[in-house]
């Protein structure tokens, strides 16, 4: 089967295919086409990895294109790494595609959702099958589009527009860094196979400089795509995207590709020492400062994004501290437990009628049993709590960044985990326990997707009586029908099967990686590499670690269900901190100030000096050219003149800077 | 007589292409001035096709006549890079033409005109003498002012033909400077013999050679449009006719490449270390200029001008980094790529702007709705100039990027990735436009006529297929001997 690797990412692409041409004809039947295409892929990919458990890396490529002397491939390939990460993409993909046909039920471009559905899982197995850098980069590419496409779905909200905007343009920056790292490395090595790229560092064929600058480039690409700090802007906001999507790409897969790319180019950041000190503090600043930020948040989806953006960083830590299977282990872990999360999220939004915020919600314990049970279970993989998922590779990253690392970050982890534990608890407590809040008031901070989605289509409707989909669009019950006034129920088997799924897979994951079994993951992981001894954890810091997420409960649970402190205890005693957080450390501002708006400055700079600077300049000199250019001068405002001298000036200018810089004078 | 010896063969399809110019022509006049006349443009249409297969069939072998009028690989693909396109704008053009509010456009005039452009622009490329080069410059020079203002009661129209005229003369004037310095110097016109003449030239008249070379560059790098000689092409792109617009930023700029290649590579091809830097200056302010501005644009006209002078300035960056065939490769790759992902784009363009009345960036709003085959190939096309993979745009920065970084112009290469990364933001707002707002009003369902459906499809399945498939065309290139035709 291993050689048929190639048909999980085709299925999908199929199901895309499929659905662009008949998508609209199938309306909600879209959704089986993708459900069928990703069971199919899932199947592959659990054959694959159990032949490749046995077997041997497997390589197929083919000629692309030839550049003078080098050859570039394509094809696909099958290592330990990938085919762990095929695994965790397709089976989040299928049970994101499953819970999306009750999400995205009475949207009416639900055909149009399965299909970029259908194009993202394409792009990201294509992504992880990649064999060579340049691959890579294409797919890269590709899901930074269906990234842009799908946060952007309910494109007639403002912020979901600005919002795809941003997450793009942000994660080109990244993608600056990444292009021109890999093609110094071409440069270089002539190629752009991993295999090539290894062999060459490691037979010292590239000097320690050009190490360092590359590692440092393609390390901005992840920085970018997993949301680390100083580009990390990008993701909450992509929260505006239906909550499927943020399941599937802005916790699991996606945004899990930069941390794959670190993986991938392993042998690379190794051979770098200043490399991976910068790798392993980014990942600490990173997780510790999305940490503070998810305490204060109000916004049940923003608190969960910056909890991924803090565990990615918790996984560049671990890779930074020479953790390779401790941050690709927390990688796998975390992909569950977070799309669980995030799905579990998904059901309450649905069920309180496209509700967000954590202050209208509580005692949904009762009301929906199965939501609340798996997303407890989620909130304690996260925290880190025996023998859940979470507390295995949390404590393989804490080992790590102790045993390789420094004081700091082991403490920046430890803290950093605290928080984790506290604020998915005060999450927790907030939404499930105590009173409903949202039953009978109209709710001022509601954030209603659908609610501006129908405004929009209402007015829509009426400028633009041909459209059909809009006009049915205006017909399907909006919130309101639902009833605001009815208590929120469980949702049907096709939300809750995928919780339950996941659930499962939140508690048992972390069992491939037991230390008791002499660590199988790590086993399958590192064979063939030569990447050192991997660091183990020892019983005390085990303990430890329990510990501290123990009392991050305990807090949330004095906090929000027993009321023993205030809520907004901390809130009043530090209220600058408090205000400082909630304004995301006013990070968006800054940018604007400091990026946005030069670079307008910089493009209005030029275009005056083509308009006004250049007329003003001519007008000063060109006095004597008037008499001759007055006829035209009155009727075209003198520009036409303008221009020719600028020509003129420009030659002279030019030349006579060669000149002088090239010496021709002497 | 060498010339009665010469193989004339090699001249058949501009001769052919010059009698079905004149033949159109008289067509024209022949059945009266007013009313719709398509069957011109099919008739335009098809000269240049037959004209493209005889390129094919008798510029496959290399020669030359009396190494004046040339004929190698390089002057074989840019005539087919400037017949297609002219083609390609003709088919934007008779849905433009056909239009009530143009009824007083002279189909035949335009037709013949824009054939004639071809020629002169086939001449240009097939030179190896400085007065044939000229003689077809001018000759597409001076049927572009006239196709510039052919909307003869439009103001705007009037005025961009003006301001091209002046300043194209001015540039002509430039070129001609120029060229007077190396016939001074070396008592030829012929470039080949200039080229072999240079090196030693440059010891003993440096400061001649060099004024000679800048000169040149001066007036070629106002046909291309490049900074800081890119003052026209905004006012002339806006106010000309959109399909001339087309024209003017495809055509007439990828000719101007490709005499900047022959007289360069040739002519000053030993001198190579002496203006490459210059050359690479050049680039990096126009690249940079070309995109800022085009960030403050919100007339699609303009705002295509500057991304088209960006454009010109990636299409530099080889000439200053890459010697010999690889850069002319890479600079034939991104030259076909940006034939097709332009047209298309302006094909759109200019059907989004007829229609709505106004060239304003909120034209193209809510057209997903309004067409959405256009708008989704309209977005290929953007993103493909943008530089996104899986478009041949992609391809062709990303070969131009490696030989810049290869040829240690590492400034240069990062200039070129950041630059591009800032033309995301203007291209978007297009995408934004198309995708994320509603249509205007009275913007209803637009009809796509077939000519302009032939355009777009054609544009969108090169523009993807090269970007998945570069072997296909890369390959080829790969056994060119560019320009060896002694």
């Amino acid at each position: 089967m291993i050689q048929n690797a190639w048909l999980i990412p085709v299925f999908p692409l199929i199901a895309f295919l499929i659905l662009l041409f008949i998508g609209r004809f199938l309306k909600e039947k879209a959704s089986y086409v993708g459900i069928a295409a990703l069971a199919l892929s899932f199947i592959v990919s659990v054959l694959v990895l159990f032949e490749r458990i046995g077997g041997e890396t497997y390589t197929f490529v083919i000629e692309w294109i030839t550049f003078g002397e080098s050859t570039i491939t394509m094809g696909y390939e099958v290592t330990a790494l990938n085919a762990m990460m095929l695994i965790v993409v397709t089976l989040v993909s299928l049970v994101v595609h499953i819970f999306s046909r009750e999400y995205m039920h009475d949207d009416n471009r639900i055909h149009v959702f399965y299909s970029y559905l259908g194009l993202f899982s394409f792009s990201m197995l294509g992504l992880v099958l990649a064999p060579n850098v340049l691959q890579l980069f294409i797919f890269w590419e590709l899901v930074g589009l269906c990234s842009f496409l799908l946060v952007g779905f309910w494109y007639f909200k403002p912020e979901a527009a600005a919002a795809a905007k941003k997450a793009f343009l942000t994660t080109r920056i990244g993608d600056v860094g990444l292009l021109l790292g890999l093609v110094i490395l071409f440069n270089q090595t002539g190629s752009f196979d991993y295999g090539v790229i290894y062999a060459a560092v490691e037979n010292g064929l590239i000097n320690d400089t050009l190490i360092t600058a590359t590692a440092l480039l393609i390390f901005l690409g992840a920085v970018g795509k997993s949301a680390q700090f100083p580009l990390h802007v990008w993701l909450p906001d992509a929260m505006e995207g239906p909550t499927p999507v943020s399941a599937l790409i802005h916790a699991a897969t996606m945004v899990a590709a930069g941390v794959y790319l670190v993986g991938v180019m392993y042998p690379l950041f190794l051979a770098s020492s200043t490399a991976m000190t910068v790798v392993a503090y980014t990942g600490a600043i990173t997780a510790f400062f999305a940490a503070t930020m998810a305490l204060v948040m109000t916004d049940i989806k923003r608190v969960l994004a910056y909890s991924t953006i803090s565990q990615l960083g918790f996984m560049i830590l671990a890779l930074g501290t020479a953790g390779y299977v401790a941050g690709l282990f927390h990688l796998m872990t975390h992909a569950f437990f977070k799309a669980l999360l995030f799905l579990g999220a998904g059901s309450v939004i649905f069920a309180v009628h496209h509700r967000q915020d954590i202050r209208d919600m509580g005692g949904l314990w009762s009301k929906m049993k199965i939501t609340s049970v798996t997303f407890l279970i989620g909130a304690l993989a996260i925290a880190g709590v025996f023998p859940l998922a979470g507390f295995w590779s949390k404590e393989e990253i804490l080992a790590s960044a102790l045993l390789n690392g420094d004081g700091f970050l082991f403490a920046i982890a430890l803290i950093t985990a605290f928080m984790t534990a506290f604020y998915m608890f005060r999450l927790f407590f907030k939404t499930f326990t105590g009173e409903y809040r949202g039953g009978d008031h109209d709710d001022p901070h509601a954030d209603d997707p659908r609610v501006d989605a129908y405004g929009a289509a209402d007015v829509a409707e009426a400028d633009n009586p041909r459209d059909e989909s809009m006009d049915k669009e205006a017909h399907v019950p909006p919130a309101e029908d639902h009833g605001h006034h009815h208590s929120p129920e469980e949702n049907s088997g096709f939300m809750t099967l995928p919780l339950i799924v996941l659930a499962s897979l939140a508690v048992v994951a972390g069992l491939v990686n037991l230390p008791f079994m002499g660590y199988p993951l790590e086993g399958f992981l590192t064979e063939g590499l030569n990447l050192g001894s991997q660091p183990h954890g020892a019983l005390w810091l085990a303990i430890l670690s329990l510990a501290v997420a123990g009392s991050g409960i305990a807090l949330a649970w004095a906090m929000y269900y027993k009321g023993a402190i205030a809520e907004d205890f901390f809130a009043k005693k530090a209220p600058g901190v408090h205000n400082l957080l909630l304004n995301k450390y006013y990070l968006d501002e800054i940018y604007t100030a400091v990026f946005v708006r030069p670079t307008v400055a910089i493009g209005r700079f030029f275009w005056e000096m083509d308009k006004s600077i250049v007329d003003g300049m001519v007008n000063l000199i060109g006095r004597s050219t008037s008499s001759t250019g007055r006829s035209f001068g009155r009727r075209h405002n003198g520009q036409l003149q303008t221009y020719g001298l600028v020509s003129i000036l420009g030659g002279i200018v030019v030349i006579a800077l060669a000149f002088v810089l090239r010496g021709y004078f002497g | 007589m060498t010339a009665f010896d010469a193989n004339w063969s090699l001249m058949t399809p501009e001769i052919v292409l010059a009698a079905l110019a004149l033949l159109v022509f008289t067509i024209d006049f022949m059945t009266g001035i007013h009313g719709k006349k398509p069957f011109i443009g099919r008739l335009s249409v098809l000269s240049l096709l037959v004209t493209a297969v005889l390129v094919v069939v008798t510029n496959s072998t290399s020669g030359s006549i009396a190494e004046v009028f040339v004929v190698d690989p390089f002057a074989m693909v840019f005539k087919l890079i400037i017949l297609i396109g002219v083609a390609m704008v003709i088919l934007i053009s008779m849905n433009f033409l056909d239009r009530e509010r143009n009824a007083e456009v002279y189909q035949g005039e335009y037709y013949s005109i824009m054939l004639f452009a071809a020629l002169g622009a086939m001449i240009m490329v097939s030179s190896a003498d400085l007065i044939t080069l000229f003689i077809g410059l001018e000759i597409l020079s001076i049927s572009s002012y006239v196709l510039a203002g052919f909307k003869k009661y439009s103001r705007p129209s009037t005025e961009a033909a003006i301001k091209y005229v002046v300043l194209g003369g001015t540039a002509s004037a430039f070129i001609l400077y120029g060229m007077s310095f190396l016939y001074g110097l070396t008592g030829s016109t012929s470039l080949l013999e200039i080229g072999q003449a240079i090196p030693m030239l440059f010891e003993e008249y440096t400061f001649v050679v060099m004024m000679s070379f800048l000169f040149m560059l001066a007036g070629f790098g106002f046909k291309i449009s490049i900074v800081p000689f890119h003052m026209w092409a905004p006012d002339v792109y806006e106010g000309a006719p959109t399909p001339v617009t087309a024209f003017l930023s495809v055509v007439s700029k990828l000719a101007g490449f490709g005499i900047i290649l022959r007289v360069f590579f040739l002519g000053f091809g030993g001198v190579y270390q002496e203006w490459a830097f210059i050359i690479a200056v050049i680039a990096a302010i126009t690249m940079i200029a070309g995109n800022f501005i085009a960030l403050t644009q919100t007339n699609v006209k303009r705002l295509m001008a500057y991304s088209g002078i960006a454009q010109a300035g990636y299409l530099l960056v080889p000439v200053a980094t890459v010697v010999g065939d690889v850069g002319i490769n890479m600079i034939v790759f991104y030259s076909v790529a940006y034939l097709m992902m332009t047209l298309g784009a302006f094909a759109v363009i200019t059907l989004v702007t007829e229609d709505t009345g106004t060239s304003d960036l909120s034209s193209f709003a809510g057209l997903y709705q309004r067409a959405p085959y256009l708008a989704i190939a309209m977005t290929v096309f953007l993103v493909s100039l943008a530089g996104l993979p899986l478009t041949a745009g992609f391809i062709g920065k990303a070969y131009i990027f490696f030989g810049a970084v290869a040829g240690e112009m590492l400034w240069l290469a990062i200039i070129m990735i950041v630059t591009s990364v800032i033309s995301f933001f203007y291209y978007f707002g297009f995408i934004k436009q198309m995708f994320m707002t509603d249509p205007r009003p009275n913007d209803k369902e637009l009809a796509v006529p077939g000519s302009m459906q032939t355009v777009v499809t054609v544009s969108l399945a090169v523009t993807v297929i090269l970007g998945i498939l570069p072997g296909l065309v890369l390959d080829i290139f790969n056994t060119f001997n560019w320009m060896a035709f002694f």
